[in-house]
């Protein structure tokens, strides 16, 4: 029908683009809702969810009582939701479409679906056409019927649904995050609304936490802060450590660094009912023991604290570290690169190498006290002879005129890593009337190249 | 005399008290008493007598003596630079007295942290590791930056970094005058910088002069270098150590100054230039006949330029005097 008749028939229709778009983000912000009575949450197609529920539904009083709050809330969130609950996904798939409410006892699947039409089977149109066409209209028809024709005609994937409704074979959902190894959570009466008590459950819920970290001689990298809106809308807090942590204290720090960072953005709304923390990637923890005034020596802790708080706050980026590397390329042979990943570095050098070769230090060359992060281009008008430096140069336009030079000193591109051949680099050392102190570079050579060669500012020295 | 010995005891303990309670210049505190020469007790501002070593000497002796003993160790220095493309000067300022500080401490794996926001790092570079490391002997292990996207995250950082004990020396780079960096901001630094008893170094490019509560403030503008030496005297045209030209723009002793200081990358001191740069060789003499053509684009600092002269072709009077002229015989 199109649009002209269906208004027609009713003129007050209102009629909406389909955003293909928004419906998948609502049923991914459904799903992170959905986090709360399991981790395992699926996406299944374009209108439904799959939870597996295995060893949750105690925390909710039993099976029952699981369906009917998670119906019950989805409702109050203005939600018109069906639910199957099985013990095989398939089942639960057809309960769900075609016996809204039911819990599927274990054993008794053959019974349900034996009752249902083909549909409830999860098989494409086609082949539920041509199974119509010659008769078997439910599942129970083609239950019990020979299985080596069924699949000779209809191909596999029939009598694989079938069995995997019944529990013959394995079906596994695939969460769509990953699953964390340790987490705790608390279900508020109250919905919490103030960052102060938020910073203060997560002490809380840290301490429990360290208990299980203990027990499994463990330390959490990378938390994770889970805010379950009372209307349903979930926010996603991570903060990472360099080192593994499992004192509450400094959890509570971190989270509080995000938490400001954050700020506005985190909209309270009417208040959070379930607040849950996971360590989701867990690594081993030394214990050390401190001396007898209780201080242990001093290894950097301080320190790896203090970055991991200003990467809560700031971002990974934000605590940078050089990383020396034997190159003669003036970027690559001191990058800097992110605290947490230098920190990584050197801690697998360590293992591998056990002390034996500490990293190659470059020679100590003549180098720039600031590197610009990409070379800036300047305009050369003149040079003294075609390979000479220049005589005076524009940067940022401004006209500098060179007054003293050193140089040429040829830096050759790493052939061995670039796929086309760059152009060879002539640095110089200049000096301007100012004494201000320059490292510049020409790329290409005068005449030898098509391209005429460009001149880019790199540097300043002292 | 024991009464008089009683009353300068007094007048002692009455200027300890005040010394105490103002605190703010270290002062020299000797007993008239004794003739032994100073010990050197200094009060610092929440009354801890400290010893000499709150102040780290510059090496410079004009310096030093305009500074009053030198940096003082445990507060917050600005370091100015004028222009932003004087970023080099300025870092390379900051960079000198941080190497100095290390050497004096003697802490062995001690870091030193530079703190800048986005801006900065953008329009005057990173700090290059390599660099460094030539020039103040400052090894990439040791370096830690931290990029902040505002200047108040960047005071934020500095705050929390000023305590913790493995960092030798914070460096705060900023652009301009930020609305965040006001007394209290600097006052704060000051604070935590005293507390911990390590230096802070606020690194301003481009900025104006404001109120601040450090203790000094230095200018730092770019100065030309010296001729590099070599056994056979300066080597014409080439760009010797680093040199630095600074003005104190605010002290304890409030004594004007300006200097040209000279980074030695070997010895890792500084040394004051008190010649101009006149050793600088003219590679060219000059021309006689006619004008300068260059001297229309900007000042020629190699040399002075030659007198004008007279018309004729004549050399001038200044460049050939009379009693230099060879003498007539007969």
């Amino acid at each position: 029908m199109g649009i002209a008749e269906a208004r027609a028939m009713h003129p007050s229709i209102d009629v909406v683009e389909a955003d293909p778009e928004a419906d998948r983000r609502l049923l991914e912000s459904l799903a992170d809702w959905c986090d709360r009575y399991t981790p395992l949450v699926a996406l299944d197609g374009e209108n439904g969810l799959f939870l597996d529920i295995t060893g949750c539904a105690h925390l909710f009083g039993g099976e029952k009582a699981l369906l009917a709050d998670l119906m019950a809330r989805f409702f109050h969130q203005g939600f018109d939701v069906r639910a199957g609950l099985a013990s095989t996904p398939g089942t639960a798939w057809a309960a769900a479409r075609f016996a809204a409410g039911q819990i599927i006892a274990p054993g008794s699947e053959r019974n349900f679906l034996s009752r249902l039409p083909l549909s409830a089977l999860r098989i494409d149109a086609r082949t539920k056409a041509s199974l119509e066409s010659v008769g078997l209209r439910t599942v129970g028809a083609i239950m019990d019927g020979p299985r080596a024709p069924l699949v000779r005609r209809f191909g596999a994937e029939l009598v694989e649904r079938l069995d995997q409704a019944l529990g013959r074979l394995e079906e596994a959902i695939s969460p769509r995050l990953p699953v964390a190894p340790l987490s705790v959570e608390r279900h508020l009466a109250d919905p919490l609304s103030l960052l102060d008590d938020i910073e203060r459950l997560v002490g809380l819920l840290a301490a429990t936490l360290k208990v299980d970290l203990e027990r499994r001689e463990e330390g959490a990298r990378a938390l994770e802060l889970l805010l379950f809106r009372v209307d349903g809308v979930v926010s996603r807090i991570t903060v990472g450590a360099s080192r593994p942590i499992r004192e509450p204290s400094l959890v509570r720090k971190l989270f509080h660094e995000r938490l400001t960072a954050l700020g506005e953005t985190i909209d309270a709304g009417c208040g959070f009912d379930l607040v849950r923390l996971s360590a989701f990637s867990t690594a081993c923890f030394d214990a050390r023991q401190g001396d007898l005034a209780g201080e242990i020596e001093d290894t950097g802790e301080e320190l790896a604290i203090f970055a991991d708080r200003v990467t809560a706050r700031l971002g990974e980026a934000a605590i940078l570290e050089p990383a020396p590397a034997a190159s003669h390329l003036p970027e690559r042979a001191a990058a800097v690169v992110s605290y947490a990943q230098e920190e990584d570095r050197k801690a697998f050098a360590q293992h591998g190498k056990a002390k034996s070769g500490a990293t190659s230090r470059p020679a100590r060359l003549e180098r720039p006290i600031r590197l610009f992060r990409s070379p800036e281009p300047i305009e050369v008008p003149l040079t003294e002879v075609p390979d000479g430096p220049p005589q005076n140069f524009r940067w940022r336009r401004a006209m500098h005129r060179v007054a003293r030079a050193e140089g040429p000193e040829r830096i050759a591109p790493e052939w061995w890593r670039e796929e086309t051949d760059a152009p060879t680099r002539d640095y110089y050392r200049v000096e301007d009337a100012d004494g201000r102190r320059y490292w510049l570079y020409r790329q290409g050579l005068y005449g030898a190249q098509a391209p005429a060669p460009r001149w880019f500012l790199h540097g300043v020295f002292a | 005399m024991a009464t008089s010995a009683v009353a300068r005891d007094v007048v002692f303990a009455l200027r300890q008290k005040i010394a105490k309670i103002e605190g703010t210049l270290p002062e020299l505190l000797v007993s008239p008493s004794d003739n032994r020469p100073p010990a050197g007790v200094l009060v610092r501002r929440n009354g801890v007598a400290s010893a000499r070593d709150f102040f780290l000497p510059t090496g410079v002796e004009r310096l030093d003596e305009a500074l009053g003993g030198g940096l003082p160790k445990a507060a917050l220095t600005e370091i100015h630079g004028t222009e932003t493309r004087n970023a080099g000067a300025a870092a390379g300022l900051a960079l000198c007295l941080v190497s100095l500080m290390l050497k004096a401490s003697q802490k062995p794996g001690a870091l030193v942290l530079w703190i800048g926001t986005a801006e900065i790092f953008r329009e005057a570079g990173l700090p290059y590791a390599a660099g460094l490391d030539w020039l103040f002997g400052l090894a990439p292990e040791r370096l830690l930056f931290a990029e902040a996207p505002k200047p108040a995250d960047a005071l934020w950082i500095a705050e929390e970094a000023a305590r913790i004990g493995e960092l030798a020396a914070v460096i705060v780079e900023l652009r301009g005058n930020p609305r965040s960096l006001d007394l209290t901001a600097t006052r704060r630094l000051h604070r935590r910088a005293q507390d911990a008893g390590r230096p802070v170094l606020l690194l301003r490019q481009s900025a104006e002069s404001e109120a601040t509560a450090a203790p000094v403030r230095l200018i730092a503008s770019p100065a030309p270098a010296s001729l590099r030496h070599t056994v056979a005297g300066p080597l014409a045209g080439s760009i010797g150590p680093p040199a630095i030209s600074v003005e104190i723009g605010k002290s304890r002793t409030a004594l004007p100054g300006k200097f040209i200081l000279e980074w030695n990358p070997d010895a890792h001191t500084l040394e004051e230039r008190r010649h101009s740069p006149e050793d600088r060789v003219a590679v060219v003499s000059p021309s006689r006949s006619r004008a300068d053509p260059q001297a229309a684009v900007g000042t020629v600092v190699a040399f002075r330029p030659a007198a004008e002269p007279a018309p004729g072709g004549e050399p001038s009077g200044e460049q050939y005097p009379a009693h230099r002229r060879p003498r007539r015989a007969g």
